[in-house]
């Protein structure tokens, strides 16, 4: 009997001291609400250079796609980490949630409207009084905001599916877009493309932003730094050289090219980077943005009470 | 019917349902699951009630969509099967594709339909008739097969032309199989609709895309309640043209109600 239970201890520990091991390298989950481009950049760039390993930290990015529910999968712990924008954190703490911004890409929102450069339109005013159609989130809302803001609208109002296909093959189509993204893939394929910024009209949430459970934050308190660290090192490293992310995510991502990387990567700059901003100060947020976003969006009455703004976001 | 007799038939059904929904807003109110993972009942009717107009003009704008399409698929899919059943040859060659529109993934192609037909109704009702289409071709064409070879004999035998052999002996033979068809088109219809409508706008499919962008899960639920509301008001529709035009003489619909 004795002889058999060390033949089992024999057998059963290794196989316990690997399980152990592996435990210690489990990759914490990071989940993107798109394909990869250029908006991710520097997470790509941090995992490339290592950022993330120098800190003990097995990061694993996976890609995203339209209706990829972000936030809610953060909301339910299916992962630790992953990319919103800001109006969406304050929907989800004021249905009960506990989600947080942790590190904002974008200073400046990248959402637009592109259209057909011969309709001759000035203003997103324009795009709106002319007939025609706008793809667009419904219920989204910078949709709403531009419905507000641009009352007895002409144009007809159409679900946004992703691409630019429609834009292509349709003269008096407009529909929404990443500045940084489609009218570029637009110009790729022969078709100039004019674009109106929505922050330009007044909705301006930070974009790109990496969101993580507070409770969670709680739990892994240096996990959690040494993580946004690793990314605002990835974000630094690739606004300085964007070469190697783009090759990895074109390999990721076939369906833009590495010009239209290369290119994007080139217009986002001044969307990342306020003025002057050092390197240490990449993807910090305010107090009085977070607070004019919640106003926006109880003035749109798309939340019913105003959750507390310093519970919204943690600037490490 | 007296009250204990009819209280004896409504029973059965609302029993499940009042205790699933109990027990929902049990669990909801304890915080046992939290309300943006499951809604509790008492939030999506409130949903229901404060969205009342909002709700009631996309279902007649789904429901208007799906009978077009229902009614589509019923023509397309009746002719189809009509076809296929004349020759062999016909159905060797033809019955393959109409596999196709039982497996086509619907969402995959939805794009498409809107390149095809525009937005608005005509895609919305494109992809209801795709979605709802072969189970009419189906089961009519099994009905088409499956007189009775004595009758047809006797068809034979008083030299019926081809056109009244199918008008008066074939198709009515075929009306249990075509409604059960019908049955499970329409269901499918309300579906197609909803998916066109993602796509194509309008309608509750567009209310579910809006409510889930804003993580509005008791509108969400609150919409798909009145989707399957729909589903349910077609196949019962379903069952009172097919017990009228059968219960005189089809076993199927005697004593059933």
């Amino acid at each position: 009997m004795n002889v058999l239970l060390l033949l089992l201890s024999l057998v059963v520990l290794p196989v316990a001291a690997q399980t152990a091991e592996l435990a210690k390298q489990t990759s914490i989950k990071f989940a993107l609400n798109w394909k990869a481009e250029p908006e991710f950049g520097g997470f790509y760039a941090a995992k490339l250079a290592g950022s993330f390993e120098k800190r003990g930290l097995n990061v694993e990015i996976t890609e995203g796609g339209a209706g990829t529910p972000v936030v809610q999968m953060v909301a339910n712990s299916k992962v630790p980490f992953g990319i919103a924008a800001a109006d969406e954190v304050v929907l989800s703490q004021a249905r009960g949630t506990d989600v947080v911004a942790l590190f904002a890409v974008y200073q400046t929102n990248p959402q637009g409207i592109m259209v057909h450069p011969q309709r001759g339109f000035k203003s997103l005013g324009d795009v709106f009084g002319a007939p025609g159609t706008l793809a667009i989130q419904s219920g989204a809302p910078y949709t709403l905001f531009l419905q507000a803001k641009f009352p007895g609208a002409k144009v007809k109002l159409v679900p946004y599916a992703g691409g630019i296909a429609q834009f292509l093959t349709d003269a008096n189509h407009s529909q929404q877009c990443f500045v940084t993204a489609e009218p570029l893939l637009a110009k790729k394929k022969n078709q100039p493309a004019q674009s109106f910024l929505i922050a330009d009209a007044g909705f301006n949430p930070y974009g790109t932003v990496l969101i993580a459970r507070r409770r969670y934050l709680e739990q892994n308190p240096k996990q959690a730094r040494d993580l946004v660290d690793a990314i605002r090192d990835g974000w630094s490293d690739y606004l300085r050289a964007p070469e190697a992310a783009n090759a990895w995510m074109v390999k990721l991502n076939p369906a833009m090219d590495s010009e239209t990387m290369k290119e994007s990567a080139e217009v986002q700059k001044p969307f990342i980077l306020a003025a002057n901003t050092p390197s240490k100060e990449l993807g910090k947020m305010s107090t009085v943005r977070w607070t004019s976003l919640v106003n926006q969006l109880s003035d749109l009455k798309l939340i019913k009470k105003k959750p507390a703004v310093e519970k919204l976001f943690h600037n490490f | 019917m007296t009250l204990n007799a009819r209280l004896a038939s409504w029973l059965p059904p609302l029993l499940p349902l009042i205790v699933s929904l109990g027990a929902a807003e049990i669990a909801v109110r304890l915080a046992w699951v939290p309300s943006y993972l499951v809604p509790a009942p008492s939030e999506v009717l409130q949903s229901l009630l404060d969205d009342r107009s909002e709700l009631a003009l996309a279902a007649w704008a789904t429901l208007s969509s799906a009978l077009a399409g229902l009614a589509l698929s019923f023509l397309a899919g009746t002719f189809f099967a009509i076809v296929l059943s004349s020759s062999d040859l016909a159905r060797r060659a033809f019955y393959p594709y109409a596999v196709f529109f039982q497996t086509v993934p619907i969402i995959s192609i939805a794009p498409l339909l809107v390149i095809w037909f525009g937005f608005g109704q005509p895609t919305v009702i494109a992809s209801a008739t795709i979605v709802s289409v072969f189970p009419i071709i189906a089961s009519t064409l099994l009905g088409l097969k499956s007189t009775e070879p004595a009758l047809l004999d006797l068809f034979k035998l008083y030299t019926a032309s081809s056109g009244q052999t199918l008008w008066m002996l074939k198709i009515p033979f075929a009306l249990p199989q075509i409604f059960s068809g019908l049955r499970i088109a329409s269901g499918l219809a309300v579906v197609g609709a909803i998916v066109g409508e993602f796509i194509g706008g309008g309608g509750l499919g567009s209310v579910v895309d809006g409510a889930r962008t804003q993580q509005r899960i008791d509108r969400v639920f609150a919409a798909v309640l009145i989707s399957s509301l729909l589903g349910v008001v077609l196949v019962g529709a379903v069952n009172f043209i097919s017990a009228l035009s059968l219960g005189s003489w089809h076993s199927s619909e005697r004593n059933s109600s």
